[in-house]
């Protein structure tokens, strides 16, 4: 293998010419299938992502309403979603339409055969409205009524138009004083009839009427509040919308249960974009609507970075203890042998298995211990005992364990003895050259290990359906609240959005969109973690180089 | 084809010939509007159920943990449930009906959905635990539908061929299997075609449910491709054209078709609607029950009441709608609320 000197080279070309020119010898063929190995694996990875990307975002794109005239007298309305030829008859085609209105027609799609279409046009003044129930609305404004009169007619999609944001600005008001002003005091309401629970149970009199004038004063404010967000309530009943199907029959609603309402066929390119920039932040942004078919998936993306973070912090402090003791200081035995091989096979364990292990052990073993010691006060009700933020942490740190500690022991044995030695030779201790020499420079491969578990962990679902991740979760696992972090919270994750959305939601054809744009999300997600350990690393990477 | 078509969504002008291009006034469509309601209509709730008022003083938690069936139902209840009463926490957790029971014994539910009754054996375990039953409560009708792809051009099956269709013991009696379309008397290309079935998975309510009303009792082929969710056999027939499943009437998409149903051979068929379900003139179908722990003579835990309350009105079943599935018939509904010891009439 080694390269001879250029005057040795000449003389044995001479002398074995066939070794040199062999195809086979040289490896050439070898190279190829390398070669084309690997732009198998970069064409599927490309055309996996670029599916995800078509089929993620484009679905967020306004397209035309088109009326159609069918031949027994039936108009619809709608996107034309799809076309496709209709089997057994030739030169026939049939369109998928949205329709939408599923309040009205009970469906959202419908397909149409194109030979049945007499008249098909792109109708103007057709507004597309998206609700916060019921899915879109496809049809027309045909009045607002407001305290301040009644406009139908033409100038009645300007005067909705008009309406909307401060519609939408009520909305806000009522969502901030329930959600967040009588929020807080539902909170702290409980909190005080837990800690009156106890005081019960410790029998300390005064203490409890303490904490009942407490709870008189905040049931006081409750009712303040309520009585507040009724009213608020009542004055957003009075600006109602109502809208027309292209048939004609009418549904009313309040205006601020409309999010969004465009005409997408009087839209130029430039106001389509913004409705596309406008539903791509939703996406982001929001919460899930309608059971998560619609809406977006921002508490899925915090649950999902949220639970990989703290699976880091669990896992990467435990592994580099594990594996520094088995490089550095544990004896060569049989038994670090045996320790070795069960770590290694603890990586081929499938996922499923910890889950199942998480369960048992951390949910129901020690959060049910947890909450007999710390709050017995609210059982039967559990608190850690039940699936939760933290053990779906630490289960998937289990899980990745293997991964980090195997990382771990590959860097430290990277670290030049000769550094050691040096160390040594200088009169610090050993626990001194670990901390100060050897850790340090294996930083840069501990943290390697560390994006291998991330990558890992945040695309793992199957474990996480056993020990906390729920379809909809209440609350984000972090808030206003003390202390903050509540860590026994259920929480979203993108993995389970993504299966659930796409096997069990009732109205599949419209949330298939959103399917696609979960996944593209996560692997965002999955990369966005990934770059941020591998900028990280080569921080460390540039501070400590050897040599 | 899919993605020559959002394509076409991008670049609407290529794709679209000739005259469609125009745009066109309302007024071109107006005139047919008598014409015009074409067929398709929601389903819509008795307006006489009573409606429902949030009462003071509602806070605290509810867990719920059951069927997958119900769980964008207990989802959806739960949001709306919170509009009334913004700081109630809901969780949410469907892995399956058999996972209703044991969280109800061990208290880490409140509420136990559940897309059957519960066997004996439940029951007992329930019993042994707190000395009495628990308290069933049906909250929603689930029609049970048999799926085909769109072009398919059956319209009605007979409930002993849909046993010999799916199963292997054909309990139900008809003569011999069916392995193709033709021996559903399908003529033409359809002639030879092999039937390619669709189910559940066997952990799921829906398999069961399809297991003894169906094939009364007897075995699924083995064949049949078992789905995780009901959607993806929706969605596994609507891909493939030969294809047949079951699930809930509300997963129904545009791409397959729902076969009416007769009970057996010479009676007349009927499509899965809600008056032929009221009326049992069409038989796969199942109500879906939340089961709670309620001392017999005891007050309820006064959220869960509260809840149940909410799930038994007018808004609650507005919800039902709207996750597909059939709100309860009115007299169900007010002795369901009497069994409660809710106001039948008022909330």
């Amino acid at each position: 293998m080694n390269t001879p000197p250029v005057a040795s080279r000449s003389m044995e070309k001479g002398a074995i010419p066939s070794a040199q020119n062999n195809p086979w010898k040289l490896g050439t063929p070898w190279i190829w299938l390398l070669g084309a190995g690997l732009s198998v694996l970069v064409l599927m990875l490309f055309w996996l992502v670029g599916l995800l990307f078509l089929r993620g975002t484009l679905a967020f794109w306004p397209g035309d309403l088109w009326a159609l005239r069918m031949q027994d007298g039936t108009v619809y309305l709608g996107e034309i979603r799809k076309e496709e030829p209709v089997p057994g008859r030739p030169g026939v085609s049939r369109l998928q339409v949205r329709i939408g209105n599923r309040d009205v027609y009970g469906v959202d799609f419908i397909w149409v055969a194109r030979d049945r279409v007499v008249q098909m046009a792109r109708l103007q003044g057709a507004v597309f409205i998206e609700r916060r129930q019921w899915g879109p609305f496809i049809g027309f404004v045909a009045a607002v009524r407001t305290p301040e009169g009644v406009v139908s007619g033409q100038r009645a999609f300007e005067a909705f138009m008009r309406h909307l944001e401060p519609a939408h600005r009520r909305y806000e008001a009522i969502l901030a004083l329930e959600k967040g002003d009588i929020g807080d005091v539902n909170y702290a309401m409980e909190q005080i009839r837990l800690r009156r629970a106890r005081a019960e149970r410790l029998g300390q009199r005064e203490v409890i009427a303490r904490l009942e004038e407490t709870l008189h004063h905040l049931e006081a404010r409750y009712r303040e509040l309520a009585e507040r967000a009724r009213r608020l309530r009542q004055e957003d009943a009075r600006y109602t919308v109502e809208l027309r199907t292209i048939e004609g029959r009418s549904r009313t609603l309040p205006i601020s249960e409309v999010i969004r309402a465009y005409r997408p066929n009087d839209l130029d390119m430039a106001g389509k974009m913004g409705v596309y920039a406008a539903r791509l932040w939703e996406f982001f942004s929001s919460e899930p609507r309608e059971s998560n078919t619609e809406g977006g998936v921002f508490p899925a993306i915090f649950g999902t970075v949220m639970m990989t973070l703290l699976m880091s912090v669990f896992v990467v402090p435990f592994g580099v203890m594990a594996a520094l003791y088995m490089h550095e200081y544990a004896q060569r035995s049989w038994i670090l042998s045996a320790v070795r091989i069960a770590v290694n096979n603890l990586a081929g364990v499938p996922s499923i298995v910890f889950g199942i292990f998480g369960l048992g052990f951390f949910v129901y073993l020690l959060g049910g211990h947890i909450d007999r010691l710390l709050y017995p006060e609210r059982l039967p009700t559990p608190t850690f005992g039940t699936g939760g933020i933290l053990w779906a942490s630490l289960t998937l740190a289990l899980l990745v364990a293997p991964v980090v500690i195997v990382a771990t022991e590959e860097a430290l044995a990277a670290v030049p003895q000769s550094l050691r030695e040096a160390s040594l030779s200088l009169g610090a201790t050993k626990w001194q050259t670990i901390w100060r020499i050897v850790l340090p420079g294996a930083s840069p491969g501990i943290l390697t290990g560390m994006i291998l578990a991330v990558a890992r962990g945040a695309g793992e679902v199957a474990p996480l359906m056993l020990v906390g991740v729920v379809k909809l979760a209440p609350e984000l696992p972090f808030d206003h609240n003390p202390p903050f972090f509540h860590l026994e919270r259920k929480f979203m994750h993108l993995g389970f959005h993504i299966y659930d959305v796409g096997f069990q939601s009732p109205n599949v054809e419209a949330a298939t969109p959103m399917v696609f744009a979960t996944a593209l999300l996560l692997v965002l997600v999955v990369l966005i973690l990934n770059l941020t350990a591998i900028q990280i690393r080569n921080r460390l990477r540039r501070r400590y180089r050897f040599g | 084809m899919r993605r020559y078509s959002w394509l076409c969504l991008l670049l609407l002008a290529a794709c679209k010939g000739g005259s469609d291009r125009t745009q066109a006034d309302i007024s071109a469509f107006v005139d047919t509007t008598e014409a015009a309601l074409g067929g398709l209509y929601a389903i819509s709730v008795d307006p006489d159920l009573p409606e429902y008022r949030p009462k003071a003083g509602v806070a605290g938690t509810l867990s719920s943990i059951g069927s997958d069936t119900m769980n964008n139902l207990m989802a959806l209840w739960a949001e709306e449930f919170r509009k009334y009463y913004p700081n109630v926490k809901i969780e949410v957790e469907g892995k399956g009906s058999s996972t209703a029971p044991p969280a109800l014994i061990q208290g880490t539910a409140q509420l136990g959905p559940m897309s059957r009754p519960m066997k004996a054996s439940e029951q007992d375990a329930f019993e042994k635990a707190f000395g009495y039953p628990p308290t069933e409560v049906s909250v929603a009708l689930d029609g049970l539908a048999v799926f085909v792809h769109k072009d398919n051009p059956i319209d009605c099956l007979t409930l002993p061929q849909i046993d010999a269709i799916f199963s292997k013991t054909r309990l139900l009696g008809y003569p011999q299997d069916i392995r193709t379309w033709g021996d559903l008397g399908l003529s033409g290309e359809w002639a030879n075609r092999p039937i390619s079935l669709y189910g559940r998975n066997s952990a799921s309510g829906t398999y069961g449910f399809f297991k003894d009303h169906a094939l009364g009792g007897g075995d699924f082929k083995d064949n049949v491709k078992e789905q995780p969710g009901s959607a993806s056999v929706v969605q596994g027939v609507s891909v493939d054209p030969n294809g047949i499943g079951y699930s809930g009437i509300g997963f129904v998409t545009s791409g397959v078709k729902t076969v009416s149903v007769a009970n057996k051979e010479g009676d007349p068929c009927f499509a899965p609607t809600p008056e032929n379900v009221y009326s049992s003139r069409y038989s796969l179908w199942r109500p879906l029950y939340i089961y709670i722990n309620r001392k017999p003579n005891g007050e309820m835990d006064p959220l869960v009441r509260e809840f149940l309350n909410f799930v038994l009105s007018k808004q609650g079943q507005e919800v039902v709608i709207r996750d597909g599935y059939l709100p309860l018939h009115t007299d169900m509904l007010k002795a369901e609320r009497r069994k409660l010891g809710l106001d039948p009439d008022n909330t």
